[in-house]
């Protein structure tokens, strides 16, 4: 099984450090293969970037995304060059602030992850907020080996700050993938119809 | 023990009366277990007195009027018949069962009838047994109940510091009651109890009148506790025999009171909707409160529905996959009991509740009535009465969850205000409890009331104890208050809230003025609560 994955936002967000997140965390963690492609060049001051992950239980000849499994976007631009590539089969996850308009073949979820990150007081940590949702929808890396990975590459001292911005993001997965059944069953609200 | 059967029986004067006459004069066999009490008319006996019977001691108690038409008076049989099926339903809720209490009507030549209507009552109740209701002593009356006990109050005044206080009259300026034009004075207490004048009617008054609400407290510089201290006195003075004014003829009263009986089994729940979910082995019980036997009290002259707030808070902990335990013996938390200066009683149902809930194994008990909350949260520890498990507000587990949550609220188009609850809001000093949660809904508008959180007035009673013409006006106050902020729903957060509000809005003269639709903070969110 091969999972291919674009994370993609503008630099500044920690978009590369959040691809390097998911690979290692396969890689050493989940002991799987895994390569990371990071676009830099003009994005790194603020315009699009992205990194480009594959996960695989085999070894990987050719590091490159040709076909998204997963796309994660935290800006609309970013959005904007990726969606094209999406399948029906794909998953899309977005920030629903950021990527205020979408129009995906394929399932999508939407997290306000900087929203969140602001109201733990780090707007820095929406990346890590993201890998907690990508970890609980998408179980392409296991929940441990990407906290662990989460607390291995922060700065020392802001671990706890950013487990807790992971679980966030983690539970609001959980929460989502939840509420998606419940509205699946027809149970939308408290009270029954 | 073989305790002797004891059957009250109330006997109207007219009819039936003559009837119980010519059984006398015949020296028919009425049954000794028997004890009449002659009337004036079977609608002037309240459901207070009726269940005060049962709290005192008797089995069965039978009221006997006059046929329907035959009443003197006109309205006694159908308000008599009301009285006995309430007061019914509500012994069914405790677990003693309706059929201990019995309605009949005799004509004056139907001594026989009579008779036998008694004989087969006492077999009914002889089969059924004495009830699970067992009384604590009275209090020995004391030796001049105009003194009292010197050293007791001299405790009293070191334990909440009274000499502290500075007289400086923040208190007095804060008070709700003293603030609608009521002759009372916190400070005025505290000068009585140094001075030794706790005997004198007005200072008694006033200890009864005060809604231990805690606003004073949180104005006083010199952090004198007052509900705390009143709630000392009170229990002082009950010890004194001095009693306080119980509202509603203290029918409410010999309910939490009859909940201090070991051998009471109460047998709630037997109504709840077929869709919620409960699950008997959970390790997570909803602890309901008393909301249901206010419902079935107040029905007769307001228009209530708090039980409403337990079964929506059962539907949002079942949205959120929690499928409670409940107790169907679960006994009151004794909240009002303690506040009202039964410190006695308290205590019992305190350790009677401690010793069957920390039998369950359960890890958090879930409550949403603040009362329960801070009793069983706070008072019980305080009081020596250890839990095993956590107490939880309904509000914070909802918090926590919809925090986490992939959830939404739809809008409702409505102009919203919000009564706190004097337990919640200042007791346990939460007032941002509810707060978080209305922010998060959807309404046209929300506009805090003049006075609010912190500085919120009450809701004019507390423990159903002194209330008055000016628990009315403070009432009427925070209505208008309400609707002077343009709202149309009333936003609450306690049962009582609902109950004594209401009792408010029916003053006949300002109808209009004060009519407001009222619903729980925990039915607006299970209402509005949606999975994105
Ligand atoms: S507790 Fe409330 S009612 Fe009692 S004295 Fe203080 S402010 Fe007044
Ligand atoms: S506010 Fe406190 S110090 Fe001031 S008069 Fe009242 S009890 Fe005394
Ligand atoms: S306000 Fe009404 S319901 Fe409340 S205690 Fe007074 S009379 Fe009873």
């Amino acid at each position: 099984m091969q999972k291919e994955i674009i994370v993609t936002g503008f630099g500044g967000q920690g978009i590369i450090l959040a691809g390097r997140i998911l690979g290692t965390a396969a890689s050493l963690g989940d002991n799987k293969e895994s390569t990371l492609v990071q676009a830099y060049g003009p994005e790194s001051r603020g315009g699009a970037c992205n990194a480009q992950v594959i996960i695989s239980d085999t070894p990987i000849h050719y590091p490159y995304v040709k076909i998204p499994h997963i796309l994660v976007a935290m800006s609309q631009a970013g959005y904007d060059k990726f969606s094209g590539l999406l399948q029906e089969d794909s998953i899309l996850l977005t920030d629903q602030d950021l990527v205020p308009t979408t129009n995906a073949p394929c399932a999508h979820y939407e997290i306000a992850a900087t929203r969140m990150a602001e109201s733990l007081g780090h707007k820095m940590m929406a990346n890590i907020i993201m890998i907690g949702f990508f970890t609980a929808i998408t179980e392409a890396v296991s929940k441990n080996a990407a906290l662990e990975t989460v607390n291995r590459s922060v700065p020392k001292g802001t671990e706890e700050k950013n487990q807790k911005a992971f679980n966030k993001g983690f539970d609001y997965g959980l929460s989502t993938l939840k509420g998606k059944e419940k509205r699946a069953a027809g149970m939308t609200g408290a009270i029954a119809q | 023990m073989n305790k002797q059967t004891k059957i009250i029986l109330f006997l109207c004067n007219w009819g039936p009366h003559a009837a119980y006459l010519s059984l006398q004069d015949e020296k028919q066999n009425i049954p000794e277990a028997v004890h009449m009490v002659r009337i004036p008319c079977t609608g002037r006996v309240d459901r207070a007195l009726l269940l005060r019977a049962f709290a005192k001691g008797a089995d069965g108690v039978a009221m006997i009027g006059c046929s329907p038409g035959t009443c003197r008076y006109g309205s006694g049989t159908p308000t008599a018949i009301r009285n006995t099926q309430d007061t019914g339903t509500i012994l069914d809720l405790m677990g003693i069962g309706q059929e201990r209490l019995r309605f009949a009507t005799f004509l004056p030549e139907q001594s026989e009838e009579l008779l036998e209507f008694l004989q087969t009552f006492l077999h009914d109740i002889q089969k059924l047994g004495p009830t699970a209701i067992t009384t604590l002593p009275d209090n020995p009356l004391p030796a001049n109940p105009l003194n009292l006990p010197r050293e007791e109050v001299s405790a009293l005044v070191n334990t909440y510091d009274i000499h502290a206080c500075q007289d400086c009259g923040k208190c007095s300026s804060a008070c709700p009651l003293a603030l609608v034009g009521k002759p009372f004075s916190a400070r005025g207490i505290a000068t009585a109890v140094i001075n030794n004048e706790l005997y004198k009617t007005n200072v008694q008054e006033n200890v009864w009148s005060c809604l231990t609400c805690g606003l004073c407290y949180e104005r006083c510089p010199s952090a004198v506790n007052f509900p705390a201290f009143i709630k000392e006195l009170r229990y002082l003075y009950q010890k004194n025999t001095i009693q306080g004014n119980e509202a509603h003829g203290g029918f409410l009263h010999s309910l939490m009171r009859s909940m201090a009986s070991p051998d009471l089994t109460p047998n709630r729940y037997q109504n709840i909707p077929e869709k919620l979910k409960i699950d008997p082995d959970s390790n997570i019980l909803f602890y309901g409160g008393c909301a249901p036997y206010f419902d079935i009290f107040f029905s007769k002259h307001i228009d209530v529905n708090t039980e409403k707030i337990l079964f929506d808070s059962i539907r949002l902990l079942n949205f959120f996959d929690v499928h409670p335990r409940l107790l169907g013996d679960e006994r009151c938390c004794g909240h009002d009991l303690l506040w009202s200066g039964e410190q006695r009683h308290f205590k019992e149902v305190a350790r009677l509740n401690v010793e069957r809930l920390n039998s369950l194994g359960i890890e958090t008990m879930i409550t949403t009535c603040p009362e329960c909350y801070m009793t069983f949260k706070t008072t019980y520890p305080d009081m020596g009465f250890q839990l095993n498990f956590e107490v939880v507000h309904l509000y914070d587990f909802l918090e926590k969850e919809i925090d986490r949550g992939a959830v939404e609220f739809t809008s409702f188009d409505k102009a919203v205000t919000f009564q706190d609850s004097c337990r919640l809001c200042r007791l346990e000093d939460r007032q941002e409890l509810p707060r978080q949660l209305l922010a998060r809904l959807q309404p046209n508008t929300f506009t805090e009331m003049r006075e609010s959180g912190k500085g919120s007035m009450c809701c004019g009673n507390t423990a159903w104890t002194g209330c008055d013409s000016y628990s009315k006006a403070m009432q009427v106050k925070r209505l208008q208050q309400a609707k002077e902020t343009g709202a149309e729903l009333l936003i609450t957060s306690c049962p009582k809230c609902q109950i004594h509000l209401q009792c408010a809005m029916q003053d006949p003269f300002r109808e209009e003025e004060l009519q407001i639709e009222m619903l729980d903070l925990t039915s607006v969110i299970a209402q509005t609560i949606t999975w994105k």
